[in-house]
């Protein structure tokens, strides 16, 4: 009984041993021992890869929004104007435009811009054209296609987030109302395709299409940034065909999801959650028209001094895009996805904080990422993260007069913004004077705001003047409490803002970090209920109208859901805000400009605390990169090499096999030992 | 029997209508119906806009009383489609949600469907080894690992895991996932290991009790009297008449193998219908939210009812009066 | 006035009160003695440790304010105003650094600048200067609180209504499926975030949620208990005797009960302790834990040089704990469940 039982054991122990094996080693072989994600025939092919986080809302370019959608739309849809690549300061050129239309003056102070279309600039090829029964597949871009997406932003059913800047258009709020109005009156109407509803409400006034080619847009007052807008999706045509068709009824896809453009790539592949595809289009007149040698479709002869020195001069003159796909991949981790650029299965990343100390060495790549291959690529985002006040509140805000303003000036004189660049960004960014980033007409690098140094002991003394000595309120005896309102409960959201709560606590402020979910701070927002928040602004397009309007009183937040967060509202600085907002750049507008600084200066709604600094990396084999500091398309200037990459891509990725030959080795050295011993008790007895 | 049977149904019936008016509740606790538009819409929207958007999606009715028309509310829209299978569009996108829900099923049953099946055999495998040698060094090792393996969060095996296996190691790609049959096994490898090792310890654990509880009943000592091999009694008297007590925790189990494993999808980029739903959670997508978790609990439900009914047509005991 | 930590000495107390009078009325139980008996001979390690968890805990969650923060150049004039605990008291006041540094360093992990108080910091510091081993500390009593406390709230709810649905079953039995059945169908982790969504980010809210999502499963097992017993020949006695519903519950059915609720509630313990990761990871878990230690420190791995420290006492702090609950609740099945014969 003893010895069965001892050789059943024996087998028993051995079957288990390898019921558990199996299940490893059917991993192992199954998993092929690689970590390429990608099939192995891309390996010589001009695919672009890169990684994105959270899943783009809508491909529709009229409500797109976010940086993900629009990396999409702005490759997929081109627009009338463009800027050119690589000049500092950014200058628009024409893209489906023939020119960049001058403001013409018309009566009652309005303003008109005539844009004129280049002809014989297709589509995408697309099912959806064949909607009149035609069969044809693709048709050229129209001046009525213009109008058509303008009038799609006064739509109220499309839900464009940009309405507030286009209502300076002649007409459109009317056009607005005519539509809602005529839908409700009538059902038949509202069951018209939307085209239709929009020529038989009238269109928007002030857009006016005067043939095939031309349209032509006045504004009821001057506004020069209006170009800007032309250069951004919102106003890229848009096929009616394509509305009609793409609904969502019957099986068929819905717009936000099959976008159709005249843009350089066309959309491949669109599985939302985890990978979208750009291809090259064919139909671009870039491609078709190489004879044009259009502005956006050559790769730029000039740009900035240093350029050329840095190789993006060399593609001068050659036709556009080079690459053949872009794809982009899901992670929505950061790590991970870092990981696999420096396996090489990305081109290109944001450097992450963790990585930085061994990637970066004062201010330059470390000489063994450099023989990678691998460059590094700085930029300063035309943008600025802030602390704000809400200055409507009793105690931080306007109403509490000069004690209210002591008290934010030494709180801003608490905040070390060099440190927290080092602590978060491994002192990547520049800490801020004020809200207008470098590269943004009115900056001026050598300003130093008095309340932006970090001197406690000023702060403290500001502190008695504001009647909270120590930081003690003398209402409670104890140190004054204030809230910090944020939405953001991810582990570094909450280390960022412990930061700034640890800053105060030394100068004996006692601030409360009262973090909710999103849905809740934009309550508190909307009913006032919060003191100081954190915030981050980066620019639509380069002019300073486009971050001094954040703090222009009739945008105050609580009062009329505007972005002016701060609710901050001074009558002098809005009068000088009017006056400056349509004027061109010049000494007159800087005047302007630095006063308005000064009033703020003074009365400290906002703590500026940064301006971030992008490191990009790449690798060598991609070429032409010159990451803008706004969020603009540029993958069509895009170059890469891919044997270079595959070669790079082997070298760095050899599965270390080792541990599992060991492991395998020794499962099968104890199931020998485990058997010799049964034999020998066999045996034995 | 009928009428207990009749009973189940009845509770059963009422429960699926339980959990859709608790997620109803809940959901709108926590989000109004204007939060939900401006989630989809953006913060820019307009008020227009967002009222536009709200009748477009039937959230411009009252919640739960109409005085006007006692039927035309939210809560009743809201019963009736899920009970007709009326599933719509995706509140954040307006995607049709039945797209969705065929496009990330695959996903998730290529995830949940081998790291079940490899558990069941890993565990069970070891359980019955280890009560069948009860007391020797295999059982106790076997303990310990267990209890160590459950010792140890699920965040740390996802974060170790992806940084031994993933990166020093390269054995497999650290997240992502293709489809491809050729190809799909090496994004699988890395989460299916890890959810065996977070998941096996208790299993394990568990399963051992059962067995051992049932080799201590006074039959399987009959059964050595009679001169059974230890083996032939644990295989043909303690496996097969503790499969009743296992198949009920295994088959509650299945509903959510199709719900999908929300923290492992998620970390390793698996758009599949556990991601979908968190997702839709954080986006307040409530019409894609309350599909899921419906079809979720009308599995839960429809499984439970099963096994009550297999019980009672298996097991004369078990029928109460 | 009453503050929080009025309370929080209060409810200290008050557990220990429960604790003491618990044992108090089970020590005559012969089941319980050889319980005792046999954890201190065979798991007396795992009780140490345990022990010692409790302890740290509790000093933890004794807290006053007053006394003078000893003076470093640089302390912060708040933490005088708040409630510092014993723990808190054993470091100095504002025991913290500018950044990052290594276990027993004396300067910066980044530039070589002299630390505050060099070779002071036995786990070196976070990315914020913190001490990481007063983190993780104070990590304790937060990870008792959601397994105890969540477990404590869980339980009753669990007996409830496990209880009257193996007793008098029927309607009774049916309700209590209906409601198990409801709050099983749905995700854990949706009505989790759904709950603390409502309710607040705080530790009681959280654990409030974890204590009502987790009664459920506890609930199955109490019922399929209760239903045997009640077909127990002394049941039966009792009910000919003329004894009441509730005297039967109280007397005969629950003390039958504890064991399975005592094997439960140790599982429950570390199930709930390990979750809370999960929660930080959503964003809805409690501020100090260490499952948010854990989630802050992940993304230090990747750092080089790298950082380690805060992930592994995190780590070990959290596994020290559920590695002896565990081996002590393995124990306490083994010695009560009566049907585990040793082969």
């Amino acid at each position: 009984m003893i010895r069965r039982r001892r050789a059943t054991f024996h087998r028993l122990t051995r079957l288990s041993v390898v019921r558990m094996a199996v299940p490893l080693l059917v991993l192992g072989l199954g998993g092929g021992c690689t970590n390429n994600p990608y099939p192995d025939a891309d390996e010589t092919a001009k695919v672009l890869y890169v990684a994105f986080s959270s899943p783009p809302k809508t491909l529709d370019p009229q409500v797109s929004y976010t940086v993900i959608d629009h990396a999409v739309t702005g490759n997929v849809f081109d627009t009338l104007l463009e800027y050119a690549y690589l000049e500092r300061p950014y200058r628009l050129i024409p893209a489906l435009a023939a020119a960049v239309p001058q403001a013409q003056p018309r009566a009652d102070g309005r303003v008109a811009y005539r844009f004129t279309l280049r002809a014989d600039a297709l589509y995408q090829r697309d099912a959806c054209f064949g909607i009149d029964g035609s069969g044809r597949t693709t048709r050229p871009v129209a001046a009525a296609d213009i109008a058509f997406s303008l009038a799609r932003i006064a739509d109220p059913l499309v839900g464009s987030p940009v309405v507030d800047t286009f209502e300076r258009l002649h007409g459109f709020k009317e056009f607005s109302q005519r539509l809602l109005a005529a839908r409700n009156a009538d059902a038949a109407f509202a069951a018209l395709r939307p085209d239709q509803q929009y020529a038989r409400v009238g269109g928007i006034d002030g857009v006016r299409v005067l043939d095939a080619q031309t349209v032509e847009v006045e504004l009821d007052a001057p506004y020069p940034q209006i170009l800007y807008w032309f250069a951004m999706p919102f106003t890229a045509p848009m096929a009616w065909e394509a509305v009609a068709t793409y609904d969502g009824r019957n099986g068929r896809d819905n717009l936000a999801d099959h976008p159709v453009g005249a843009g350089p790539f066309r959309l491949a592949r669109y599985d939302r959650l985890s990978r979208i595809v750009l291809a090259r289009n064919d139909d671009w007149y870039g491609i078709r028209h190489p004879e044009w040698q259009a502005p956006g479709a050559v790769y730029p002869s000039t740009g900035e001094p240093g350029d050329a020195a840095d190789g993006l001069l060399a593609a001068a003159g050659r036709p556009l895009p080079f690459l053949e796909r872009i794809e982009f991949r899901r992670d929505p981790e950061q790590v991970p996805a870092f990981i696999k650029f420096m396996q090489g299965y990305y081109d290109t990343a944001p450097i992450l904080r963790e990585s930085f100390d061994r990637l970066v060495h004062a201010g330059a790549l470390a000489p063994e990422q450099v023989a990678r291959g691998m460059e590094l690529e700085k930029t300063i985002t035309a943008g600025v993260y802030y602390l704000g006040f809400n200055m409507d509140d009793a105690t931080v805000g306007g109403a509490a007069g000069e004690p209210g303003r002591a008290l934010r000036q030494a709180m801003s004189l608490a905040v070390d913004a060099d440190e927290f660049l080092r602590l978060f960004a491994n002192g990547r960014g520049l800490a801020a004077q004020s809200p207008l980033p470098p590269g943004i007409f009115g900056y001026d690098p050598s300003y130093r705001n008095p309340w932006r140094v970090a001197d406690p002991a000023a702060a403290a003394a500001r502190l008695v003047d504001a009647g909270y000595p120590g930081g003690i309120d003398p209402k409670t005896g104890k140190p004054l409490r204030l809230t910090f309102d944020v939405y953001d409960t991810s582990a570094r959201g909450l280390l960022q803002f412990q930061f700034f709560v640890e800053a105060w606590k030394r100068i004996g402020l006692d601030v409360q970090v009262a973090a909710s979910d999103y849905n809740r701070f934009q309550e508190k927002v909307r009913s006032g209920a919060y003191q100081v928040f954190l915030w981050g602004w980066v620019a639509d397009y380069p002019d300073p109208e486009n971050f001094l309007f954040l703090l222009y009183g009739p945008m105050s937040r609580t009062a009329s859901g505007g972005p002016n967060t701060a609710n901050f509202a001074d009558p002098r600085y809005d009068a000088l805000f009017l006056r400056m907002r349509a004027m061109e750049n010049g000494p007159e507008r800087l005047a302007l400009i630095d006063e308005m600084q000064r009033i703020l200066e003074r009365e400290a709604p906002w703590i500026p605390v940064y301006y971030p600094e992008d490191y990009a990396l790449q690798f060598g084999w991609l070429a032409n990169v010159k990451t803008p500091s706004l969020s603009l398309p540029y993958y069509k200037y895009l170059d890469l090499a891919p044997a270079p990459r595959a070669a790079r891509r082997a070298e760095w990725n050899h599965p270390i096999r080792w541990p599992a030959v060991a492991l395998l080795a020794a499962l099968v050295a104890a199931g020998g030992i485990a058997s010799r011993r049964r034999r020998a008790g066999e045996v034995a007895s | 029997m009928l009428a207990y049977l009749a009973r189940r149904v009845a509770w059963s019936l009422a429960t699926l209508f339980g959990v859709m008016l608790l997620l109803f509740a809940l959901f709108f606790l926590v989000a109004t119906p204007d939060d939900v538009a401006r989630k989809a819409l953006g913060d820019k929207a307009m008020p227009e806009a967002i009222a536009q958007w709200k009748a477009n999606h039937g959230y411009d009715k009252p919640r739960v009383w109409n005085a006007a028309a006692p039927l035309d509310t939210m809560l009743v829209d809201h019963l009736r489609r899920l009970l007709t299978f009326d599933f719509g569009r995706s509140d954040a996108d307006d995607t049709p949600i039945i797209d969705r829900l065929r496009a990330g099923l695959g996903p998730s049953l290529s995830l949940t469907v081998p790291l079940f099946l490899l558990g069941v055999l890993a565990s069970i495998g070891l359980a019955l080894t280890a009560a069948y040698l009860q007391g020797s060094w295999f059982d106790r090792s076997t303990l310990i690992a267990c209890v160590l393996l459950m010792s140890v969060s699920l965040l740390l095996y996802i974060v170790a895991g992806q940084y031994v296996l993933g990166k020093v190691l390269r054995w497999f790609p650290i997240s992502g996932f293709d489809p491809t049959p050729a190809v799909i096994a090496r994004f699988l490898a890395l989460p299916v290991l890890i959810g065996l090792a977070a998941n096996t310890g208790q299993d394990t654990l568990f399963y051992r009790t059962l067995f051992l509880d049932e080799r201590s009943r006074e039959y399987v000592r009959t059964a050595y009297a009679k001169g059974c091999s230890p083996a032939q009694v644990m295989r043909r008297h303690v496996l097969r008449n503790t499969l009743i007590p296992i198949l009920t925790d295994l088959v509650i189990e299945i509903p959510f193998l199709f719900t999908g494993a929300i923290v492992l999808e998620s970390f390793f980029g698996i758009p599949g219908l556990g991601a979908m739903t968190v997702e839709a959670m954080q986006g307040n997508d409530f019409a894609t939210l309350r599909v899921m978790v419906f079809i979720g609990s009308l599995l839960f439900i429809a499984g439970q009812l099963m096994t009550d009914i297999a019980y009672t047509l298996a097991d004369p005991r078990v029928r109460l009066e | 006035m009453i503050e929080t930590h009025h309370l929080s000495n209060a409810a200290v107390v008050l557990l220990l009160a429960l604790a003491g009078a618990l044992a108090w009325w089970l020590r005559r139980d012969p089941t319980w003695r050889a319980l005792a008996a046999r954890l201190w001979q065979q798991r007396r390690v795992p009780l140490f440790v345990v022990g010692l968890y409790l302890l740290i805990g509790m000093l933890d969650s004794i807290t006053w304010i007053g006394g003078r923060p000893s003076g470093a150049p640089q302390a912060d004039l708040v933490t005088q105003y708040q409630p510092r605990s014993v723990i808190d008291r054993l470091f100095p006041a504002d025991f913290r650094e500018r950044s990052y540094s290594a276990p027993l360093a004396t300067t910066e992990l980044s530039g070589d600048l002299p630390l505050r108080f060099p070779g002071a910091h036995l786990l070196g510091t976070d990315i914020l200067g913190r001490d990481v081993l007063l983190q993780a500390l104070k990590g304790v009593r937060i990870a008792l609180l959601i397994g105890g406390f969540s477990g404590l709230i869980a339980v009753p709810l669990a007996l409830g209504a496990g209880m009257s649905a193996g007793y008098y079953g029927r309607r009774v039995d049916d309700a209590v499926f209906f409601v198990v059945s409801t709050l099983s169908s749905i995700p854990t982790l949706l009505l989790l975030i759904a709950l603390v969504m409502v309710l607040g980010r705080g530790t009681l809210q959280v654990c409030l949620a974890l204590g009502v999502t987790s009664w459920v499963s506890i609930a199955r097992i109490v019922r399929g208990e209760t239903l045997k017993l009640r077909e127990l020949d002394y049941i039966a006695a009792a009910r000919a005797l003329g004894a009441g519903d509730w005297r039967i519950l109280s007397r005969h059915i629950l003390p039958n009960l504890l064991h399975l609720v005592a094997i439960t509630f140790v599982l429950l313990f570390s199930r709930l302790v390990l979750s809370e990761a999960t929660l930080s990871w959503l964003g809805i878990g409690i501020d100090g834990s260490w499952g948010q230690m854990i989630d802050q420190a992940r993304d230090e791995l990747a750092r080089d040089p790298i950082i380690w420290w805060n992930l592994s006492a995190a780590a070990a702090a959290l596994f020290g704990l559920l590695l002896s609950v565990n081996l002590l609740g393995d124990a306490v099945r083994d010695a009560l469940d009566p049907r585990t014969l040793r082969g």
